[in-house]
């Protein structure tokens, strides 16, 4: 009965328990001892985690063998090397966002893909053109969103987080020396808070937002297909695009041969919504997505680095549904 | 009806592309969410955006204030002019 309520926790309290105290004292570390002598440490402290966290384990077993049957690829079905190696896999990620944090991984070291021109539409906006919104995603390396406002070149970027440490955080990036990245706790789209990004959007500012998380107390969702099951995503970003009339990329950073590569993919070129079919509308946007997300979880299956029951959302909505 | 809460109206028609409703159908004292118009909270977020660019308004962060400046045309003519003179 714990186990139960334990593993059906919500992301987000179980992130605020971990992700701050980590980064804190991963950082501390990185600063003490250097990368080189750290990693096994953290190694190690990602094997005990293995070892006891057997909710997340399930969890990401339950990922691999949705993947695997979706591709139809059966070499992707989940063993417990496969899922270890995902665990791995997202202790090195810590390591490497220590790195961007610290300045240390720069846009030299990462590979852009952007066939439609999306960064030069970036730099462009400095000089008196709109915002846009960059949908982000837990597969891969967020954080590389700040190796984004420096190949910006300083245009502003500003990252919405429901996290409530945000002041925190800030202080973390001030003290990293960065200036041009800013992050907002958006806990509710409110009037004050939409109209404080339209006017970052008509002053240029782009807006980055996380398009795989269903905020803890925000009820906008929408449950779409995800790797052949029913999952439920946010409908926050596509809100906030519809609302700000806005163009949507798509940012996804995944780490293919120990190399950063960062997808930047044109997903609207201008949100927007008829009367009477918003729900629709964004039905629509979020199953694309959704379908685009895991054509790139299989581009490195191991960097899916949502450890929590991602397909319980959408049936925890139909009972709660009111 | 005064200028101003036709004005508002008309920009709620335009904003929300409320087809089949005409500035005669929102009276000033029509309540514009649930029963009455039938808006909803984005719908709100929609018309917030549109009134600060009209009339350069600003509205601060407390939600329940925000709240009740939109509960009609009237209240928000009463609002806006408020930022106004201010």
């Amino acid at each position: 009965m714990n186990e139960q309520i334990a593993s059906q926790r919500h992301w987000s309290t179980q992130k605020e328990r971990g992700s701050l105290f980590l980064m804190r004292l991963t950082a501390l570390s990185v600063r003490l001892f250097g990368r080189r002598l750290l990693a096994p440490v953290l190694y190690l402290i990602v094997l005990y985690f293995f070892v006891s966290a057997r909710s997340a384990r399930r969890h990401i077993r339950q990922y691999q063998r949705y993947l695997a049957a979706w591709s139809g690829n059966p070499a992707l079905q989940p063993t417990l090397g496969s899922v270890f190696g995902q665990f791995i896999a997202f202790a090195d990620n810590l390591l490497d966002r220590l790195d961007v944090w610290r300045g240390r991984l720069r846009f030299e070291q990462v590979q852009l893909v952007d066939p439609s021109g999306i960064r030069p539409r970036l730099l462009r906006s400095q000089h008196g053109g709109r915002g846009e919104i960059l949908v982000v995603t837990h597969l891969g390396n967020p954080d590389v969103c700040r190796a984004m406002a420096e190949l910006g070149e300083q245009v502003p970027l500003n990252v919405l987080v429901h996290n409530r440490h945000v002041a925190q955080f800030n202080r973390l990036l001030g003290e990293a020396g960065d200036r041009s990245m800013r992050l907002i706790q958006v806990s509710e789209l409110d009037t004050a808070m939409m109209m404080d990004l339209s006017q970052r959007v008509e002053r240029g500012e782009w807006l980055a937002i996380a398009g795989d998380r269903v905020p803890l107390h925000d009820g906008r969702r929408v449950t779409v297909n995800f790797l052949g099951h029913p999952a439920a995503f946010p409908q926050g970003p596509w809100l906030l695009a519809g609302l700000l009339r806005c163009p949507v990329n798509l940012l996804c950073c995944l780490k293919v041969d120990g190399r950063y590569r960062i997808h930047l993919d044109p997903f609207l070129d201008s949100a927007g919504w008829e009367r009477g079919r918003r729900d629709a509308a964004i039905a629509g946007w979020v199953q694309r997505y959704a379908d685009h997300l895991a054509t790139q979880c299989l581009l490195a299956p191991q960097q899916w680095f949502n450890f929590y029951d991602y397909w319980q959302n959408a049936s925890a909505e139909a009972t709660d549904a009111n | 009806m005064n200028a101003l809460q036709q004005d508002i109206a008309q920009l709620i028609i335009n904003t929300l592309n409320l087809e089949d409703v005409t500035v005669a159908d929102i009276p000033p004292d029509l309540p514009l969410f649930g029963e009455g118009l039938g808006l909803d909270s984005v719908d709100a977020l929609e018309l917030a955006l549109a009134l600060q660019k009209r009339y350069d308004i600003r509205i601060a962060s407390d939600s329940k204030d925000a709240r009740q400046h939109f509960t009609t045309v009237a209240s928000l003519a009463a609002f806006v002019q408020a930022q106004q003179e201010a």
